[in-house]
């Protein structure tokens, strides 16, 4: 794996603004000028601002792509063209999306809880944000790398279903509260095969850190195959990406919005920006969870050959792996894409019959190979 | 033993994504089968039942398309000195018996489709709007 020097200098993307404000050396007289006030702080603050500025413009936009890509994917399946209207082959139809989303009106029903009917849109939406603070996208290019990085977003991304239940039960609506209860049972029994196969990955790494994460899977077997994790663990990585897909709540398991039993599910009663909010809630989950599965099993933003790069274009390694990292995470989004469009809706004793009885046996069997490996040494 | 029978290679799955992905990449004879209707239209069939359309010399007002016409959608009106077949758009079924019972064969159905209009009034196409000329050959 690459090891410049960069990567051990600048470890998150605080220190990476710091770096850029030095390198074009404006981050002198601007520190000047606030600690002449006392107020070091204020810059400090003001740099992780824009951080978070940063991340979530970044965010929106590759929301906004994924609605694109949605309908396209869905498009190409079903032989016909999708949104072409609107900007150079539909590209600018999120935008309209969005545009004519804000022009709606804003109902509340008569008989909802108004406050928690409105503050269950910014619940769901936050902590799809959230998970992105201990996410690798390249060497420096993480908000914070947290010793309990992986705990972190497994805890964060478990507020969702309570969002879920509070804008259920807040629309006083039959099919929101019976979308709320099945994305709540489902949540909850995904969750434990979710946690168990990263685990196991925990195991193989011994730190919850993401970035130690990705720096154990640098480097190859033999020369040519990159020590991903999906190789030691492939149970795993297919329990992974199960359980995550039915996390999202997308096809096969889309039980809380089953359009042809439950109307829209949990955001029935919704319209206008609070609808919006939900939507772009739920493109930000999928893009998030194909991160942490790009993360955990296919290597992060290493690549094996990213060593080849020369030492004087190494300020371009962020920007190579932010790549490689877009380009794999890309890749398990069109999967999840692909699937939604092949298989499906699943009926809800099965999914649950699934989860409880097939995949928690299976991530405990693969949790238990896996440390029985790690102790004989094989590993 | 029930699930040892069952299909843990999940090998349904695989082959509908097989055919999906198939779609996606237009692997084999897969083309895009709709057209971006508003700027590019379908080719319509010769034989395409649309808009009438009356022959202005072959015509010979004889009121047999009036007569036959199932849902009374066709009245003859009086068009300079002669009298012509009238449709009303709205109320046709386009069965096209009108242009069968022709004995002039003057009747005939064009591919026109796009038929939607913003009042029940402008549906009923007089004669000035449905005849035309036939091309005299020398």
């Amino acid at each position: 794996m690459w090891t410049g020097d960069i990567m051990t200098e600048i470890p998150n993307g605080y220190e990476l603004i710091v770096f850029i404000l030095k390198f074009i050396e404006i981050y002198d007289p601007i520190n000047n000028v606030f600690k002449s006030f006392g107020l070091e702080y204020l810059l400090r603050i003001i740099i992780v601002l824009v951080e978070i500025a940063v991340l979530f413009v970044f965010i929106l936009l590759t929301v906004m792509f994924l609605t694109w890509m949605e309908r396209k994917v869905v498009a190409m399946v079903q032989a016909r063209y999708g949104p072409m209207v609107t900007g150079p082959r539909g590209l600018l139809q999120p935008v309209m999306d969005g545009v004519k989303l804000i022009g709606k009106e804003d109902i509340i029903p008569a008989k909802a809880d108004r406050w928690v009917f409105t503050l269950a849109p910014f619940l769901i939406f936050i902590p799809a944000l959230l998970v992105f603070i201990p996410l690798p996208f390249g060497p420096s290019l993480i908000i914070s790398d947290l010793n309990v990085g992986l705990l972190y977003i497994i805890a964060v991304s478990a507020i969702s279903p309570i969002a879920i239940l509070m804008a259920g039960w807040a629309s006083n609506n039959k099919y929101s509260l019976m979308g709320a209860i099945r994305a709540v049972a489902q949540d909850i029994s995904y969750t434990i095969p979710l946690a168990l196969a990263a685990i196991a990955v925990v195991l193989l790494t011994g730190s919850l850190s993401t970035v130690e994460i990705v720096s154990a899977q640098s480097g190859t077997w033999f020369g040519f195959i990159p020590k991903w994790f999906i190789f030691l663990q492939p149970l795993g990585f297919i329990l992974f990406l199960i359980a995550s897909i039915a996390e999202m709540g997308r096809i096969p398991f889309d039980f809380q919005e089953s359009e042809s039993e439950l109307v829209a599910g949990f955001f029935t009663e919704y319209s206008g920006m609070k609808f919006a909010m939900f939507f772009l809630a739920e493109y930000a989950h999928l893009f998030s969870v194909s991160a942490i599965v790009v993360t955990l099993f296919l290597g992060g933003w290493s690549i094996p050959f990213l060593n080849l790069i020369p030492v004087s274009l190494a300020v371009l390694v962020p920007l190579i792996s932010l790549g490689v990292f877009l380009v794999k995470t890309y890749a398990i989004i069109f999967f999840a894409m692909w699937l939604r469009d092949t298989v499906p809706r699943m009926r809800i004793d099965q999914l649950l019959n699934i989860g409880w009885k097939i995949m928690i046996p299976l991530a405990l069997l693969n949790l238990l190979a896996t440390a029985i490996l790690l102790t004989a040494g094989v590993f | 033993m029930t699930w040892i029978s069952k299909d843990w290679a999940m090998g349904g799955i695989i082959k509908g994504l097989i055919v999906t992905l198939k779609h996606v990449l237009r692997v084999g004879d897969r083309p895009t089968v709709t057209v971006q209707y508003p700027y590019e239209k379908m080719k319509t069939q010769p034989r395409f039942r649309g808009l009438h359309a009356v022959d202005e010399d072959a015509c010979i007002g004889c009121g047999i398309c009036e007569t036959n016409c199932p849902n009374s959608t066709i009245t003859i009106v009086k068009h300079n000195t002669r009298w012509y077949p009238q449709v009303n758009a709205g109320m046709c079924l386009f069965c096209g018996i009108c242009v069968d019972v022709c004995p002039m064969n003057a009747m005939k159905m064009t591919g026109n489709y796009e038929l939607a209009d913003y009042s029940r009034e402008s549906l009923v196409y007089g004669p000035d709007r449905l005849l035309f000329k036939k091309e005299v050959k020398q």
